[in-house]
Parts: structure tokens; sequence; C-alpha cells
């Protein structure tokens, strides 16, 4: 039984068939590495399911429910979170003032315009809760654009799981990190896989072999094949057009 | 950068500052008769109530990122109810000034259904757009006077207990109803929803992926802004006694922005310093030359390229900043 | 209403959406290329007027008007780009806004204390004064002929100059990837001074243009502005083409609705409400206009980033 389906997806910019007719799953507790060269459309991918593009045809069901007609921010309340490959956080507010303000969005109305949110005990907890998840409760006082880049990625993470989704999206989270802060990723998202299955989007190998339990590749905005580790090293069509061209094998 | 001098060295005086300020405000009509200021008191008047519109305008475009130039639209509609309701007959000041805040909230209801769907410039020209239609609706209705305007003659009865108590009993009436309005739009700043609000500034995208109902949220403090520059429409038809579509015109939106952006956009005390400075310079100038506004454009000038966060930025300690336009 | 009451009232609808464009095409290429918003760009369209109208006076030539308004025009607005706007570009939509109101409030009173706050009667050149006969029954006024074959003539030189030359590729590449236009080394700097002078010129010379048939006053360039601004959102910001088109669509509708709107109103309402509707309806016609195309094209017509 899997958790996340996602049907006959399909994408078109012009002429241009961003996606085509992708069909994924994800089932409970899964790792689930979505791989492919650069302009494969893995990042359309990533906006279609988390709704920022609307699709021009198929399905999505997460958990039962069909997300497919409901806005962005209604598929993070039925339990889709996303991060995003460019971090995107508030680089101007503390690390505190950005968790408090994902923990606010999931935990009660934020139209409450009268109490003073710095009264607002529920949320103070929720955020120190998912500092200490991510490793940065050290750092909550400083402005969230001063951190390093493997710190903002980990805040970015942390953002999405306030929403405590069942499946988490993440859209190459190891981007532009060194050896070191790729390390500490894998473990974060290793340890992740207890709270939520996981559709992952990544261009870094090492990283995509040792959490995948299964990998799709993206081709051309189609699924080549799908399958474990050892299936998609030894497929030949994806050596010639993935992993010979790129050498990340 | 503007060093937060006045504020680190005596940071009671500015905790105490808006009682103070407020205090003054209070007895300024009593004292205005030995100082020989009592033309002024109808000025202050002006100025708190064109204060109200600012800070609604504050609170969308500084702590909510809309940059809506047709924020004049909506004090018009608020004029224009208080004309129509007095039309029908309606005397009681409160059923109009009320009618005024209903209004103005219904029209921004509309508008923002339609206009937040846009971005950047576009949404500046689309809330323009409305705004200019608004104008030449009030230039078509021959009732209400057509371009010549409508004088309201009869003062509105605000009660048994509040008329006749005063002859400036209007002015206290206004001063109240600006501090609390002032008041009230700080305290939301604090609030879930003012963080909200300033998340969607920052990073309307991340928002929504967090789970936001970013347009509704948005929508609400754009309603909210409207009713309260209709509110302040209904207190100006009050005050000038007379209604005209100038009221509506696109640079009286301007104007308003500009006020704003002057006193320190998204900053707590930017809107009533950037309308007080403003009406005051322009008061001043207005008595020793014709040729009065062109010290005022010097002074945008010096402003963009030596305050470029506003006057209010000047006053305030670096902490206490509530963000801005970066 | 008549063909010919019809024909007349397109060929004024061309006129003025020519004049439109000739205003817009600056203000959306300093738009389009360096995102910097001018509302100053009306107060250069009241400079050109002024001049063409005084000067055409003193000298009695209207070329010698007219060349002089575009020159002393593009003078004033070179020393304004220098002064004031270059340091706009990188900054705040908002704040490009304070500036450029500021210019315009300072403007409105050097013009008063120039000329006077009394409007100026600008003449039309004696030798364009009568009407010309375009077919049997349609005497067309000669100066607005003038008008159009220049507002095309013009609209034709910019169209080469963008699409066929060096500079016109620079201020494409500009427009619709300013970073990348940087990063192949274009000297942006340049390219937005030229602009913003060929822009200045292009709405001295409406101006100059315009001064006969409109009242030269203070406050006709903040009058102009919001058209202007509606024509380069309805056609794409920084998009040259999309402005001509918008300009001409919103001279047609603006004078299409005040020419048949308020007799076909007369003819299905009641007297006194179609006297109250027809002016205002045509006075929204471009807003509602404007929204429609933005409602089915959110970024205009000819979207110049793709």
């Amino acid at each position: 039984m899997s958790l996340f389906v996602a049907e006959g997806l399909v994408k078109r910019f012009g002429g241009l068939l961003a996606t085509d007719h992708v069909d994924l799953t994800v089932a409970p507790g899964e790792i689930h590495a979505l791989i492919g060269p650069n302009g494969a459309g893995k990042s359309t991918l990533v906006n279609l399911i988390s709704g920022l593009i609307p699709a021009d045809a198929g399905r999505i069901v997460l958990d039962g429910v069909d997300l497919t007609a409901l806005a962005p921010h209604q598929r993070v309340r039925h339990g889709l979170a996303r991060c995003f490959q460019i971090t995107s956080v508030f680089r101007n507010d503390s690390v505190r003032d950005n968790l408090l303000l994902a923990v606010q969005a999931q935990a009660g109305s934020s139209f409450r315009c009268l109490r003073r949110r710095e009264a607002e005990t529920v949320l103070m907890d929720g955020a120190l809760t998912l500092a200490d998840k991510v490793g940065l409760a050290e750092v909550l006082d400083r402005p969230a654009g001063t951190l390093p880049h493997g710190m903002q990625k980990r805040l970015d993470v942390a953002l999405a799981l306030a929403a405590r989704p069942k499946l988490l999206l993440l859209d190459e989270p190891m981007a532009g990190m060194g050896p070191e802060d790729s390390l500490q990723m894998v473990a974060l998202i290793d340890r992740l896989r207890r709270d939520a299955a996981i559709l992952l989007i990544e261009h870094d190998m090492d990283a995509v072999f040792q959490l995948a339990d299964r990998i799709s590749v993206l081709v051309y905005g189609r699924v080549l094949t799908s399958g474990d580790a050892a299936h998609v090293k030894g497929h030949p069509e994806v050596q010639s057009v993935y992993l010979g061209t790129e050498g990340h094998a | 950068m503007a060093q937060p001098a006045f504020a680190t060295r005596f940071p009671g005086a500015v905790r105490r500052l808006p009682w103070l300020v407020l205090a003054l405000l209070a007895v300024f009509p009593l004292l205005a008769p030995t100082l020989g200021l009592e033309y002024y008191v109808g000025f202050v008047r002006r100025v708190l109530i064109v204060a109200i519109a600012a800070t609604s305008l504050n609170f969308i475009l500084g702590y909510g990122g809309m940059a809506a130039l047709g924020h004049a639209g909506f004090i018009g509609v608020g004029a224009y109810t208080v004309v129509a309701l007095v039309e029908a007959g309606v005397s009681s000041a409160w059923l109009a000034w009320g009618g005024a805040l209903v209004f103005g909230g219904l029209a921004a209801a509309l508008i923002g259904a339609v206009s937040l769907r846009t971005r950047g410039v576009y949404f500046i020209m689309i809330t323009l757009a409305f705004a200019q239609m608004l104008y030449y609706l009030a230039v078509s209705l021959r009732t209400y006077g057509g371009d010549d305007g409508y004088g309201l003659y009869t003062p509105l009865a605000m009660g048994p207990w509040l008329d006749g108590a005063h002859p400036d009993v209007f002015y206290w009436v206004v001063l109240a109803i600006a501090a609390g309005v002032f008041a009230l739009f700080s305290r939301v700043a604090h609030s879930r929803y003012g963080h909200a609000l300033r998340g969607i500034r920052d990073n309307e995208t991340r928002m929504v992926a967090l789970g936001y109902p970013v347009f509704r949220l948005k929508l609400a403090g754009f309603v909210a802004a409207g009713a309260v520059a209709g509110l302040a429409g209904g207190l100006l038809a009050s005050h000038n006694t007379f209604v005209s579509p100038g009221m509506m015109h696109w640079t009286q939106s301007a104007l308003l922005l500009v006020m704003v952006i002057l006193g320190g956009l998204g900053r707590r005390w930017g809107a009533p310093l950037g309308v007080a400075l403003w009406l005051t310079l322009e008061e001043a100038l207005k008595m020793h030359t014709d040729y009065w506004h062109w010290p005022l454009g010097v002074l945008l000038l010096l402003v963009v390229f030596h305050a470029p966060q506003g006057l209010a930025a000047l006053l305030e300690r670096r902490g206490d900043r509530q963000g801005g336009a970066a | 209403m008549d063909a010919i009451f019809v024909f007349e009232q397109l060929l004024n609808g061309l006129g003025y959406g020519l004049m439109l464009f000739l205003i817009a095409a600056g203000l959306t290429l300093v738009f389009g290329i360096m995102d910097t918003m001018n509302l100053a760009h009306g107060s250069l369209y009241m400079a050109g007027a002024y001049v063409a109208a005084r000067v055409h006076e003193a000298s009695g030539s209207f070329a010698g008007a007219v060349l002089a308004a575009v020159l002393v025009t593009v003078a004033v607005a070179a020393l304004l780009e220098l002064l004031v706007v270059r340091h706009l570009y990188r900054r705040d939509h908002l704040v490009q806004v304070l500036a450029t109101f500021g210019i315009i409030l300072i403007a409105d009173d050097a013009v008063k204390a120039i000329w006077g706050v009394a409007p100026l009667m600008a003449s039309t050149p004696a030798a364009l004064a009568g009407p010309v006969q375009l077919f049997e029954g349609l005497p067309y006024p000669a100066y607005r002929l003038l008008l159009i074959g220049a507002g095309l003539l013009v609209a034709l030189g910019l169209y080469l100059l963008v699409n066929n030359t060096r500079v016109g590729m620079l201020v494409r590449a500009g427009a619709s990837n300013r970073q990348m236009a940087e990063f192949m080394g274009v000297r942006v700097g340049a390219v937005f001074s030229f602009v913003f002078a060929l822009g200045a010129g292009l709405a001295a010379l409406a101006g100059a243009l315009m001064a006969p048939i409109s009242s030269v006053q203070v406050g006709m360039g903040e009058a102009i502005l919001i058209p202007a601004l509606v024509v380069i959102v309805i056609g794409g910001i920084g998009s040259v083409r999309g402005a001509f088109v918008a300009a001409l669509l919103v001279g047609l509708v603006d004078t299409a609705g005040r020419a048949f709107l308020p007799p076909a109103l007369r003819a299905v309402l009641p007297p006194s409400v179609a006297a109250d509707l027809g002016p205002a309806l045509a006075g929204i016609a471009m807003y509602v206009l404007m929204a429609a195309v933005l409602t089915l094209k959110p970024a205009g017509l000819f979207p110049a980033r793709a």
C-alpha cells in the first residue's frame, strides 16, 4: 500500500513537454530518490506535486486524500511539505522567528490579531523542538541570512518539518555543500525517515545510494526506470544517458 | 546610516513619548486660545485624520508589502458614503462614520479580491486603475454634486452628551479615534497575524509552502486597511464640510504613499510622523510663498539619498526595527 | 451617428494613441531595462509643450519650436539622469516613486516660476491651420494629420532603431535580461543614459506636438502620466512593440468611449441617467481595458521577459 501516489502527471511549457505522464509512488517510511540529468524536469515535478505550478493532467493522492484540486497551502495541511533547491528562509529574521513562523502555520489560526505572539508558549516550545531536531539550538538569535550555507539548508528543512508532514519533498538538499555539511545533511535525512516518507531529489550520487530505498531516473520529463540502487546502477540506458555523461558514478 | 543616538541614550523617554504626545494633543485645544493658535486646532484635526488613513496604508504597505496606489479611493468611498447617508436623511455622525467604515471595507474587499492576484508593478497599477474608476464614478454622480462636489452644511449629530459640550468636541473625537486606530494597528503588528503578514512581505512563496492561506491573509489586511481609510474619509468629509472627486485623484493616493515612506515604511511611528511633517511644512511654506511645492520635492530627494529608511528610523532603536523595504 | 463621424473619431483616436506611444516608449524602456519607475516622465512632456509653445510664439517657426523643445528637454533630462535618476537604478520601486514624485513637485514650481500660472494658448502653425478635404464630406484638420504622420514616422524610426541597430540590440538585451546583459559586458550605464535621453526627447516631441490642441498648463504631465502607465502595463513592461499596440488600443478605446458611449447610452437609457453614466463609463474605459488584459495576460500583451 503506497502512502503517496502520483499518476499521469503532465506539464507543458509552450511546446515543451516538461513532465511527460509521470507515475510515482512512495511507501510509508520509504526514501524514494529521484535522479536525472540537468533539465530532466526534476524541479518542475516537485513544483507540480507541491502545487506551486498547476499540472495540465494527472492526479496526486496522499494517504487516501486526493490533493489534485487543492491549493499549495492546503496540500501542506494534508501533510505534504517541501524544501527549496535555492534555500528559502526569512533572511532578515532570527532563526527563532523563522521557526516560530513555521510552527504558527500549523498551530491554530493565523488570523488571531490581538494577542502578542511572544506570549504564546505553545509556539515557542514547538520552535525549540525543531531547532533541536536539526541542530540549530545554538544559533536561535542569529539572523538566518548570516548563517553558513549548511545551516541555512538545515533551517529550510526545519521549516518544512514544522508542518509534521507525512511526505517530505527535498529538492536537492545537498546542493552547493562541502563534504562536511553533506555528511551532516545525510545523517539528518536518515533520522527523518522515522517521521516521514521522503521524496528526495539529489545530484550527489553517494548520498542517494546511501539513503534511498528506491531510485527513479527522470530523463526528458519521463521516468526511465525505477528500482533499488543495484538495479539503477546496472541499467544500461541509465549508464548511457545519465551516469556516463554526468560522471557521478 | 542613521545612528540610534537619541533612543539609546534615553530609552525611558522613548517609552513615555507616546503618552506625552497624546497628552499634549489632548490639551492643545484648551491651550490654543491663550497661545493665539486657535486656527491650528483645525489643522491638527486634519493631521490626525490623514494620519488615520496613512496608518492603514502603512499597515498593508509596510507590514504586508502591498504597494497600493489607490488608497485615496477608499477615503473617497468613505466620504461619499457620508454624503449618501446625509442625502438619505441620516443625521447621526456615528451612523454615517460607521457606514464609511463598512463601505470602505466592502470596496476594499471587491478591489482586493481582483488586485491581490497580481504582483509588483502590476499590483500598483491595478489598484491605481480601480481608484481612477471610483474617481470617474464620483464625477458622474450629479445627485452628489458631480465635478463640483457636495457641501455638508449641517454638522452631523454626535449625540446629546457630546454635542454642545465644547466647541472642540469633534477634535477630541477625532483624537480618540486616531489613538485607537494607532494602538490597534501597533498591537496587531506583534500578533500572529502581524507576523504572518510580514512573512508574506519577505518571502511569499515560502509562506505558501509553510501552509499559510496567503491570499486570504492579504485580503483580510487589505479590507481592514480599506475600512479604516473609509472611516478617515468619513471624518474628512465632516472636517471639510465638503466632499469632491478631487479627494480620490491619483496624486492624493501618491501623496499618502509619499508621506508613509517619508515617515518610515513598516515602522510604528512612520505614518503619523510622515503626515505631521509633510502637512506642517506644507502649511508653513504656503504662508510665505506661492512656490511651496519645490522645497517639499527637495525634501523627498534628501530623504531618498540620506535617510532611505524614513524619519522614524532616525528615532528608533536599532532593535525596534519592525522591517521595511530592505 | 454616421460613417463619416465614426471615421473622424477613429482618426482622432489614432492621433491620440500615437502621441501616447511617444510618451510610453521612453517610459517602458526605462522601466524595462533599469527597472526604474519614473513618475517624472510626464514632467518632460510638460517641458516639451511649454518650450515649444513659447519658442513658436517668439520665433514664428513651428519646426524650430519643436526642435528647440526636444533639445532643451533632452538637456534637462540628461542633467536629471546624472544628478538623480542614475542613483535610483538599484533602489526599491517605492523609493523611486518617492524621488520622482519629488521631481514632479520641483518641476511644477519651476514651470510656474518661468512661465507663470496661467495656461498658455499655443497656436497651430498657420500653414496647417485649415482643414484638409480627406474625401467627399470629411474635412479633417490638417494639423491633426501632421500629428498622425509624425507619430507613424517616429514609431517606424524607433522600430528600426530597436530592431536593426547595435544600440537597439543592446537595448533589447537589457530589457529582456538585464543581469545577462551586464554579464556579457554590455555597458548598461551608457545604454541607460542613452535610453533615458531618447525617451525624454520622444516625450518632449509629444508635448510639443500636442501643445496646439491641448491646454498647456502645470499638471499636464501628471494628467498624461497615468494613461501612459496604463499603456506600458497593457503592452508588457519593457516592450516597445507592446507599447505601440497598447497605445493605439488605449487611444482608440478612450476616444471611441468619449465619442460613442454617451449617444449610445442616450438611445437606450433615460436622458438623466445617460448623462450621468456616459462620461463616467468613457472615463473608465481604458482602466477596464487594462483590468481585462491583466486578468487574461498578467504580464501584458507582449511580455519582454520570457
